[in-house]
């Protein structure tokens, strides 16, 4: 009797065992996948989320990446490293180095700059992969998404190579490639840029997708390819493309009053970002605005302010003043609500019209067509309620189109500073006005920690 | 809120009536010829067996420590219990013969260490186990059980991140072994994995508590606590296979005990302040270097924004601004209840506390905890059946201004404007500074709620075979809010209530775990066998949610979601973590004296790719006792050990081998934002840590003295790391495994002693020191990364490496460096060569325990050589608009001066402001941060309260942080970081027991 009940027992324990020890359950170990997530591959074969991750590049420009309205943008920090701006803030600040011209090599900022560009440059590039890989989405999308994926990295490179020189160039997504890139000279870049929204351009439309000129399509592309070409000097070709949109009068006419140029219905705008959140109006507006002196963060310098001629329309309209009594600042006012109006009323603009009379005036002047340019600046002016410019030499138009830059396109994404940049003028407009001002401050310092990390990227800028 | 703090006093006054009242009551009828009441000093010991010496007559005290013997005047009492000294007393004509215990510190080899999976003792243990019970634990005013091994555990470096409630710890059991994933230890509560990765979120906690890392152990109340146990060898962690790299803390609630139902109460109320303030300028002293700054740089007409000299600002105020924003004294008071009891079958528990505090903080903020914790034992007739349950429960408030202020306290000028203007609203002296007091109209608040529950049930199916399940679940959840009104900014900016702002977030995590179980056990002979097999299956399930709403008609209406007009998701995470292993135990003991122990598990994670799902873990440990054989007349006890085997690390983030696109808050034209969430990597694997240790443990003079040293050598290798890489990838870093190899090798020691156990007198003494080492043997591929200036093969991780400050040249009176590299330039990349450690040398901790007749003295000196980042890391240019320590006024002045500071600077002297920010980065702000610190202190009177069976009373003030001794100037040397440091608390109490 006991022995079997003992048996019996020692059958269950065996029986125990071996369900522990067999059951190694590799099932158990399978877990959801993530909220939130998405394979990568399956981003690319429905035309919903495809489109989702072109539009995350737009949403990061505005949001993030260079041409952000936030401070860490382009539009404020080379607006105050030139002399469009006054920095505020308190010293210390990692902005401080820019307003101060004492940028080092492993200063935030630069890296931020970096990092965020060459992490859209990424994006795109996974993108374009993406799509070259898709078997399920249609042609014409492919296209379309292509389109504007070449022309944000397009965009993003024209603004890391006028920052930082010579820079690497990567198009493929592979961190096994992608960390070792050697530098591309400023020739091959700007090579390459072409090459690309030459590509971009074929692939879009001449239509806008949407009605307010948020996506990028043919006149997008040419718009930023004319200031390509100019900045290159490539000037006929700079004034075919700027021509190509001014002509466009059905599409794009210059808005008679300043007053409504920065509004989102605009006629003047070539592509704006429409704002994150519906009722939410630009990020320029929350960075530039006070109500109350000094300042909180930046405000116009006031030698741009004395600059500007008796009755520019522009000096009403798109620039603000605070006062305490004795003191009086001065700021961006072009974008005009900084809060939720219920329905958005402003949209951040980063391509305009006029910036192609002047684009188109300058490459005019360049190929001896005076009269051609003073035409364009003219349009401008007049608009802005002022005469034709009193000038009929090269140097003399030369001079009045860089003035006609500054005060039409002032504290928009670092114009000034990339003017008096590639115009050589850098070097004498800053030296008497900034105590740190070295000549080799041109470019900025590619960040240290790159440098280690890739020795290919070697000699740093000089200067740092 | 102020009056409640003041009803609280009479609390402890009420139980003193109470207890006079109970004096009057105890009966006195019946008694036989001895009785009396038998305490281990602090509280009644039950089961004490009380044997009438040379008969066979005995008995047992009860639960409260009560006896009753008959016994004739000329014979002697003997009194035993486990763990405590035998003592034999004469009856002597007496009738009352009440007894103080003395516990036996050295005969700990009966007292049962949890080891995990299964129990041992002292003395048959092969591996390394650390230990802090309930009465070290119950003689600190602590919040979190973290800070009950501060100081008393060899091999475990305890450092609190900050002193506002609620916040984290950093625990390292001997040292750091991963270079970047994770160095925690793993956490066990009743045999429950406790997952202690926090669910707080930098959206709304990030400002306050460091790395919003809220301990999640501070649901856990470490009243209800019966021991920690601390695994730090191979031999004691590789049961716990993947997850027992960096030691494992098993955390052992209290449970019902056989015998007559007991009440605990204790009541205490306490103050609490920072103990160590930074030493700063004055206004004199400030506009003195302001001024000379000045005139240092050229400068002669003070700028429109230098408001603190140009006179914009009133040059007469002074204000100490540590004081003004973090010099508050914390409110402390709490409330224990516990009740206790049961038969020879069933036994229960049940305590709950309350717990309130204020902070340090200008403004009114709180921190309160309720919690209960119970347990249920119960047993068949037959011994065989056996369930145990215990569960804890606990709800958390925390009301914090969102952002810390210590660094705003050090930085404001002294002579910055007042906080508020005549009307009460916050001062903004036409936008000439930043009110660092606008944060405290921006309100973080947090409630969770956590569970933990476990069950045991065991059923023995032959005498030396047993089944077991160890099934638990638990769950936390934790809600937190940060409100931003736009009264916050500057008015200048023109907002409006359409700018406030409210965060929401909301974290859950509910886990379970069943672990089946076989036992079997024999003695055959001379040979004792032991072996356990198990299996392990464990999930745990994370979500995270945030929700801001923006834009409120009115800051009425700031807590409400419904009333912004836009809301939008700022996270939505869900994520899920599957476990599963075998794990088994093989222990082999011949004659008491030679033990062998054999521990391997293998592990399943869902964390890593579909290759490398499983990963195998094991290790040997042996112990030879040889005072069994051989008589040594002054060793009383010794025993040689040691161990060697493999562990693992899996502290990495969940689907780190998936290639996907998250969701993110780049909404544009309609879409959602797509973003791409990583470089892809699927082949990354475990850490492993090759454990090796050696020991010897001993007790001499008849286990007066006790005195152990172990040796360890711990090497990881196979890191998993977040290897970065050039941004030009699109991404910093990319998660995989580097051939680099990291040791942690030291000394521990361990001495105890009964300096003196006399009937009225006792004083234990111990003192424990750890000789830490940690080294970097191998880093593939070092100078061409980012970690090239952050470590150095042949050093300890814990390194930094600067510049070599040289001094402040004579002539120029600017700081100067070293040149290393000899090439005229100081740069970043070739000349931060100094190199200084920042992990302690050597620690340790001294307590010493002493009774007088109803007094105690309980105290802990904790004491650690190190170094510290000094006063001046964090600072600007000493002259630019920023205060500074007092200590910068050995400055240069004119050429000749020899001086520790440099000449001032506003900043617009490029040289002297290039100097300064290297001089921040270099050997100048390297001090010695050692410290000696009054770690614990308790005095405590115990009152019986009647002669017999009644009631006993302990009254005790309690303090932690008392006093620090250290040269370190930069403020708190075990924590200096800008945040709140560990404060000082003291507490008064009584506790009863009825």
């Amino acid at each position: 009797m006991k022995k079997t009940r003992q048996h019996r027992i020692k059958k269950y324990i065996y029986l125990l065992l071996c369900t522990l020890l067999i059951c190694s359950c590799e099932d158990f170990l399978e877990v959801d996948g993530p909220l939130g997530q998405i394979e990568s591959s399956e981003v690319y074969e429905d035309e919903t989320t495809a489109t989702a991750a072109v539009m995350t590049l737009y949403g990061k420009l505005r949001d993030e990446v260079l041409l952000t309205g936030r401070p860490e943008g382009v539009g404020t920090l080379m607006g105050i490293y030139a002399d469009e701006l006054d920095f505020y803030g308190f010293g210390g600040e990692p902005m401080d180095s820019f307003y101060q011209h004492q940028v080092y090599s492993d200063d935030l900022i630069v890296e931020n700059l970096w990092n965020g560009s060459y992490s859209l440059i990424y994006m795109t590039n996974a993108t374009l992969a993406g799509l070259e890989n898709s078997k399920t989405l249609s042609n014409g999308t492919k296209a379309q998404l292509r389109g504007e994926a070449m022309f944000i990295r397009s965009l993003a490179y024209f603004y890391l190579v006028n920052l930082f020189g010579d820079i690497p160039y990567p198009t493929g997504t592979k961190y096994e490639t992608n960390r070792n890139l050697p530098k591309v000279p400023v020739s091959k870049v700007y090579e390459m840029i072409i090459t690309d929204l030459k590509e971009a351009k074929s692939l879009l439309g001449t239509n806008y997708l949407l009605d307010e000129r948020t996506r990028a399509n043919q006149m997008v592309v040419a718009a930023l390819l004319a200031r390509v070409y100019l900045y290159t000097k490539q000037w006929s070709l700079a004034e075919t493309e700027a021509g190509t949109l001014i002509n466009n009068v059905f599409v794009f006419r210059l808005e008679p009053e300043v007053s409504q140029e920065f509004l989102k219905e605009s006629t003047s705008t070539i592509l704006q970002l429409r704002p994150k959140y519906d009722g939410g109006n630009t990020l320029e507006a929350s960075t530039f605005l006070f109500t109350s002196g000094p300042p909180p963060l930046v405000a116009l310098n006031p030698e741009f302010i004395e600059g500007m001629e008796e009755g520019d329309n522009r000096k009403n309209q798109w620039i603000g003043a605070v006062t305490d009594g004795t003191e009086t600042w001065y700021f961006p006012y072009k974008y005009k609500y900084n809060s939720n109006t219920g329905t958005s009323i402003e949209y951040s603009i980063i391509l305009r019209i006029s910036e192609q009379f002047l684009i188109r005036a300058e490459a005019r002047v360049k190929q001896g067509n005076l009269s051609g340019a003073l035409e364009d600046i003219n349009v401008i002016r007049n608009r802005a309620g002022l005469m034709d410019v009193d000038a009929n030499s090269e140097s003399g138009i030369i001079e009045a189109i860089i003035n006609e830059r500054f005060h039409e396109l002032f504290t928009e994404f670092g114009h000034r500073w990339f003017d008096i940049k590639r115009l050589d003028l850098a070097n004498e407009i800053l030296a008497p006005i900034k105590s740190g001002w070295k000549t080799t401050d041109i470019l900025l310092p590619i960040p240290e920690a790159e440098l280690m990390m890739n020795p290919n990227l070697n000699p740093q800028n000089s200067g740092y | 809120m102020k009056n409640n703090y003041r009803h609280y006093y009479v609390l402890p006054l009420s139980f003193a009536l109470l207890w006079a009242l109970s004096t009057t009551l105890t009966s006195q009828n019946g008694s036989p010829p001895i009785s009396g009441i038998i305490t281990d000093a602090n509280e009644p010991l039950g089961g004490v067996n009380i044997l009438v010496k040379n008969t066979s007559r005995g008995t047992q005290s009860d639960m409260d420590g009560h006896y009753e013997i008959a016994a004739n005047n000329t014979d002697t009492l003997v009194f035993s219990y486990l763990g405590y000294k035998m003592q034999e007393i004469a009856v002597d004509n007496k009738t009352i013969l009440n007894v103080i215990m003395f516990p036996d510190a050295t005969t700990l080899d009966q007292v049962v260490i949890n080891a995990g999976y299964y129990n041992t003792t002292d003395k048959k243990r092969t591996g390394s186990i650390g230990r802090v019970t309930a009465a070290e634990i119950d003689k600190q005013p602590i919040n979190n059980p973290l800070e009950a091994m501060q100081g008393r555990v060899t091999g475990v470096d305890v450092v609190q991140n900050s002193g506002v409630p609620g916040g984290g710890f950093k625990v390292r059991i001997r040292g750091q072994n991963s270079l970047m994933a994770g160095n925690e230890p793993l956490y066990i509560i009743d045999g429950v994995p406790y997952d202690i990765k926090t669910l707080g979120s930098s959206n709304t906690a990030g400002g306050i508590i460091p790395g919003a890392d809220i301990s999640v152990l501070n649901a856990i109340n470490p009243e209800s606590i019966e021991s920690i146990e601390i695994l730090k060898d191979a031999d004691a962690t590789a049961i716990y296979g993947s997850r027992g790299a960096n030691g494992v803390v098993l955390i052992t609630t209290k449970r019902g005990k056989e015998g007559k139902t007991k009440i605990t109460v204790s009541s205490s109320t306490g103050i609490a302040q920072i103990n160590r303030m930074a030493k700063l300028l004055n206004t004199a002293q400030y506009l003195e270097m302001r001024r000379e700054a000045f005139a240092n740089d050229g400068i002669t007409e003070y700028p429109a924004t230098a408001y603190d000299v140009n006179g914009t600002w009133d040059l007469n105020r002074n204000t100490d601004w540590q004081k003004e924003l973090t010099g508050r004294t914390v409110n402390a008071r709490k409330i224990f209840a516990q009740a206790s009891g049961g038969n020879a079958d069933t036994q229960f528990l049940l305590g709950g506390q309350y717990q309130e505090e204020t902070t340090v903080f200008a403004g009114n903020f709180a921190y309160d905890r309720l919690s209960v914790n119970t347990n249920l034992n119960h047993q068949g007739k037959d011994e065989r059946f056996k369930i145990v349950f215990s569960a804890g429960y606990s709800l958390e408030g925390n009301n914090l201004p969102s952002i810390d202020f210590t660094s705003d306290a050090l930085r404001l000028a002294p002579n910055a404007p007042a906080l508020y203007d005549e009307n009460g609203n916050l001062n903004w002296e036409d936008s000439t500074w930043a009110n660092p007091l606008a944060a405290v109209e921006s309100k973080y608040s947090q409630d969770s709620k956590n569970l933990i529950s476990n069950t045991i049930i065991s059923y023995s199916l032959l005498d030396n075979f047993e089944i077991k399940i160890n099934a638990g679940y638990g769950f936390t959840h934790l809600r937190s809010q940060t409100t931003t009104p736009h009264t916050i900014y500057d008015p200048a900016f023109g907002l409006d209530s359409g700018f406030s702002s409210l965060i929401t977030t909301d974290a859950r995590r509910t886990y379970w775990i069943t672990e089946p179980q076989v036992r079997w056990h024999k003695k055959i002979g001379e040979n004792v066998w032991d072996i356990l097999l198990g299996t392990s299956f464990q999930e745990t399930a994370n979500e995270q949610n945030g929700v801001m709403g923006m834009g409120f008609s009115t800051n009425n209406f700031i807590n409400n979601l419904s009333a912004a007009t836009t809301l939008f998701i700022l996270g939505e995470k869900k994520t899920e973590y599957k476990y599963h292993s075998i794990f088994g135990r093989i222990n082999y003991a011949y004659r008491n004296q030679l033990f062998l122990n054999v521990t391997g598990r293998r592990d399943g994670s869902s964390r890593f790719g579909p290759n490398n799902k499983y990963g195998n873990f094991g290790a040997v440990g042996a112990a030879w006792i040889f005072t069994e054989r051989n008589n040594y007349s002054w060793i009383s006890f010794g025993k040689l050990r040691g161990s060697y085997g493999i562990t693992g690390n899996d502290q990495i983030g969940d689907y780190q081998y998936l290639q996907t696109y998250t969701i993110q808050d780049y909404p544009y034209e309609g879409s959602i934002g797509l973003v791409p969430s990583r470089l892809y990597n699927p082949n990354f694997k475990w850490e492993k840590i090759l454990k090796r240790e050696a020991a010897v443990e001993m007790d001499f003079f008849d286990k007066n003295i006790s005195f152990s040293v172990a040796y360890y050598n711990n090497t990881s290798s196979n890191q998993l790391v977040n290897y970065a890489l050039p941004g030009t990838t699109g991404f910093t870093s990319i998660q995989s495994n580097l051939g680099a190899e990291v040791e942690n090798s030291g000394l521990e020691f361990n001495l105890e002693g009964v300096l003196a156990h006399r009937k009225n007198f006792s004083w234990d003494s111990s003192i424990n020191l750890s000789l830490p080492r940690n080294k970097l043997l191998a880093f593939p591929g070092l100078e061409n990364s980012t970690y090239a200036n952050r470590y150095v093969v042949g050093k300890p991780l814990t390194i930094v490496k600067l510049y070599e400050l040289e001094g402040v040249n004579p002539e120029t009176g600017i700081f100067e460096f070293k040149d290393f590299n000899g090439d005229g330039v100081i740069s970043s990349d070739k000349d931060r060569q100094y190199i200084a450690d920042l992990s302690p040398q050597y620690f340790g901790g001294l307590s010493n325990s002493i009774t007088y007749k109803a007094w105690s003295l309980d105290f802990l000196l904790q004491f650690a050589k190190k170094k510290g980042y000094n006063q001046y890391r964090y600072t600007d240019p000493a002259g630019t608009l920023s205060n500074q320590p007092v200590s910068v006024l050995d400055r240069w002045q004119q050429p000749g001066d020899i001086a520790a500071m440099q000449r001032f600077t506003t900043g617009e002297d490029y040289e002297a402001y290039l100097a300064y920010s290297r001089f921040t980065q270099s050997s100048g702000t390297i001090s010695d941060a050692s410290f000696i610190r009054l770690r614990s202190l308790e005095v405590a009177y115990r009152l019986l309260l009647g002669n017999e069976g009644g009631a006993s009373c302990r009254l005790y003030l309690q303090g932690i942080n008392l006093l620090t001794y250290s040269r370190f100037e930069g403020g708190d040397p075990e924590q200096a970081k800008g945040f709140i440091p560990p404060l000082r608390r003291i507490t008064f109490g009584a506790q009863f027991h009825l």
